[in-house]
């Protein structure tokens, strides 16, 4: 245990170099785990916009829905929809089963119409388990929105909830009466009056340009749907188990296809690539200086200890062992700036948190965010190991060059 | 014990040929021996190879009956480690170690267990009279003092030869001559060999056995 001794010793030699050491390995851990968690908010917030945006944790659907598009609504739907549904909510791991009608059309207001993606849900259990109610609050801040509410549950009702970019097209404000057009599933054309309830905004102007929802029993009577289902959103009782769950449930509904949500949430996967990609840059840049600046300052003590080197040498300390010393230097600078990068991230963590700064929206959203770094141990740990591995790197060359020295020479040294 | 068989090592200095030139002289055991000489006459280059930190271009040396001159450089390392001691003009402690880690160090090298190293350290400083300075670092102690501690590191791990090159170039009169007296006494109570390279006329004085060098050759032995 002498080596790990005399490195430590010999780092508390050089106190304000070994000081400015350090700061370089804190500065790299802080702006990486900080980068980390926020990264895992993001992800978080996508992950979550996504899976109570409708796709649920699994999606269950007709074999080959996913390929080529309808040449009319429910060509490709699960024919016994409602039964399967039903089937579903009887399984353990399950939650709630959200069946889902996707359709297309024209909403006509009179004098204009206008192209539509619509979604047909149950009103009574969608608000439980997804986010309509939000959009719907954000949608009723939007010209027209004002009194917003969501779809009655009264199967009678045909009401419809528009988004706002489509409702501003038509001219449409909550209290408005339009009519619902689409191609039944035997491919006749039908007609539904709709009255507006809502307008909603999801934070995607594209979308809010299209979409509109309305309740089953509406787009069951629009497209004569009977019990078929576009899809079935599968709500997990645990989330984590999804992966799992996803293979048990297509084994025990071979009929079928099951997805899980992350397959499905093409937005959330770019995003994801986006984000490792950028930030995958910026660690390899930190790396980097960290690597160089601890490297140059591990050689410069070396060049100051020539004689010291030649000494041990004398002694009979191997090459080996003093690449070995050299190591524990590198092997310490890592522990102590990891640890003390650890404590300035959880500080620094907290402190802009608190602050409860506002973030712009990211690209294509209409809203922005609050910031909210996430706590990431699989981050701090990640990084703490990289930052390690860059130091005992960047003591390599020194130590090689330490090990290398020529006993008689380095005595000489002055 | 220490023998050089027509030992020659040559390099270049300033542009000169330097170094010694088919050498040979033996060392017994248990003595004080000098080589003695002017600046440049092949004493550090001959200490240098009985130390093992150098190899002859010709020649042999050989220690307690070994020939060491051609062994693996982990083989030389271990001997160094084992059987030899240094002593430098600059003393050349460890900075950051205490007197007595300084002490402890080669015995820790060995992978002696820290207790057994501690008590073998702490005899060693007591014997060249240290031992109230065990917890002082080298820039707590003063020229005399650092020296007798690079002794006892030497002494420490008990070795067959300590070499020292001009141990007393870096002291005055005063500490000089006792820190003389000292390694005398070493080497009849230990059987120790010292080889200390010196041109100072005391250290010459002490001396067991004289090597006189001059331009790399032996010139001259004195045997008392």
């Amino acid at each position: 245990m002498i080596l790990p001794r005399l490195a430590l010793r010999n780092l508390l030699r050089q106190r304000r170099r070994t000081a400015l050491t350090l700061m370089v390995v804190v500065a790299g851990f802080l702006a990486l785990s900080l980068a980390g968690g926020f990264m895992a908010q993001t992800f978080q917030g996508l992950a979550d916009g996504a899976i109570r945006g409708g796709l649920g944790h699994l999606q269950v659907m007709a074999p080959g829905a996913m390929e080529g598009d309808e040449a009319q609504s429910l060509e490709k739907a699960l024919p016994e929809g409602e039964a399967l549904a039903a089937r579903l909510r009887q399984d353990s791991a399950v939650a709630e089963v959200l069946p889902r009608i996707h359709f297309m059309g024209l909403l006509s207001s009179g004098p204009k119409s206008v192209a539509f993606l619509g979604t047909a849900v149950d009103p009574a259990l969608e608000p439980k388990h997804m986010a309509c109610l939000d959009s719907l609050k954000d949608g009723a801040k939007a010209r027209g929105g004002a009194g917003s509410r969501w779809l009655s549950t009264d199967p009678a009702a045909r009401e419809v909830i528009l988004g706002t970019g489509l409702a501003r097209s038509l001219g449409a404000s909550v209290g408005s009466l339009l009519t619902l057009m689409s191609t039944t599933k035997d491919g006749a054309l039908n007609a539904v009056d709709v009255e507006v309830v809502g307008l909603q905004d999801q934070g995607l102007k594209e979308l809010n340009d299209r979409v509109l929802t309305v309740g089953l029993a509406t787009a069951g009577q629009l497209l004569d749907a009977g019990p078929a289902r576009s899809r079935l959103s599968v709500v997990l009782k645990h989330p984590g188990d999804t992966a799992a769950e996803q293979a048990r449930l297509q084994t025990l509904l071979p009929e079928t296809t099951v997805k899980p949500w992350f397959e499905l949430a093409s937005f959330y996967r770019q995003v994801k690539l986006l984000y490792y990609a950028i930030f995958g840059f910026m660690g390899l840049v930190l790396f980097l200086v960290v690597l160089l600046a601890t490297a140059n300052t591990l050689l410069m003590s070396v060049m100051e200890r020539v004689r010291e080197f030649g000494v041990l040498r004398a002694m009979g300390l191997r090459p080996g062992q003093l690449l070995a010393l050299l190591q524990w230097e590198g092997a310490f600078l890592g522990l102590f700036g990891s640890a003390l990068g650890l404590a300035a991230t959880l500080l620094l963590r907290a402190g802009l948190n608190a602050l409860h700064l506002q973030m712009p929206a990211p690209p294509g959203t209409s809203h922005g965010y609050e910031l909210d770094i996430h706590l990431v141990p699989g981050v701090y740990l990640a990084v703490a190991l990289g930052l390690q591995a860059t130091l005992q790197v960047s003591a390599l060359f020194p130590g090689l060059k330490a090990a290398k020295l020529r006993i008689v020479e380095a005595l000489r040294h002055v | 014990m220490l023998e050089f068989r027509e030992v020659t090592r040559a390099y270049e200095l300033g542009g000169e040929r330097a170094g010694v030139f088919g050498v040979s002289l033996a060392v017994p055991k248990g003595c004080l021996a000098v080589l003695a000489g002017p600046s440049g006459s092949g004493k550090t280059t001959l200490l240098q190879l009985a130390g093992l930190l150098d190899q002859p271009d010709e020649g042999a040396v050989l220690l307690d009956g070994q020939e060491v001159s051609s062994l693996s450089e982990r083989e030389r390392c271990g001997l160094r480690l084992g059987r030899l001691g240094f002593v430098f003009q600059a003393f050349n402690l460890v900075p950051v170690l205490t007197a007595l880690e300084n002490a402890m160090l080669p015995l820790q090298l060995q992978g002696l267990p820290e207790n057994e190293a501690r008590r073998r350290a702490e005899a060693a400083l007591e014997r060249v009279g240290l031992s109230d300075r065990l917890h002082h670092r080298p820039g707590q102690l003063s020229g005399g003092q650092q020296q007798r501690a690079a002794i006892a590191r030497a002494l420490a791990p008990d070795p067959l030869l300590v070499l020292a090159d001009e141990p007393t170039a870096s002291l005055d009169h005063a500490h000089g001559g006792p820190l003389m007296d000292l390694m005398a006494e070493l080497a009849t109570e230990r059987g120790a060999t010292f080889l200390v390279a010196s041109h100072d006329p005391a250290v010459i004085a002490r001396a067991d056995h004289v090597f006189r060098l001059a331009d790399g050759r032996l010139i001259e032995e004195e045997h008392r």
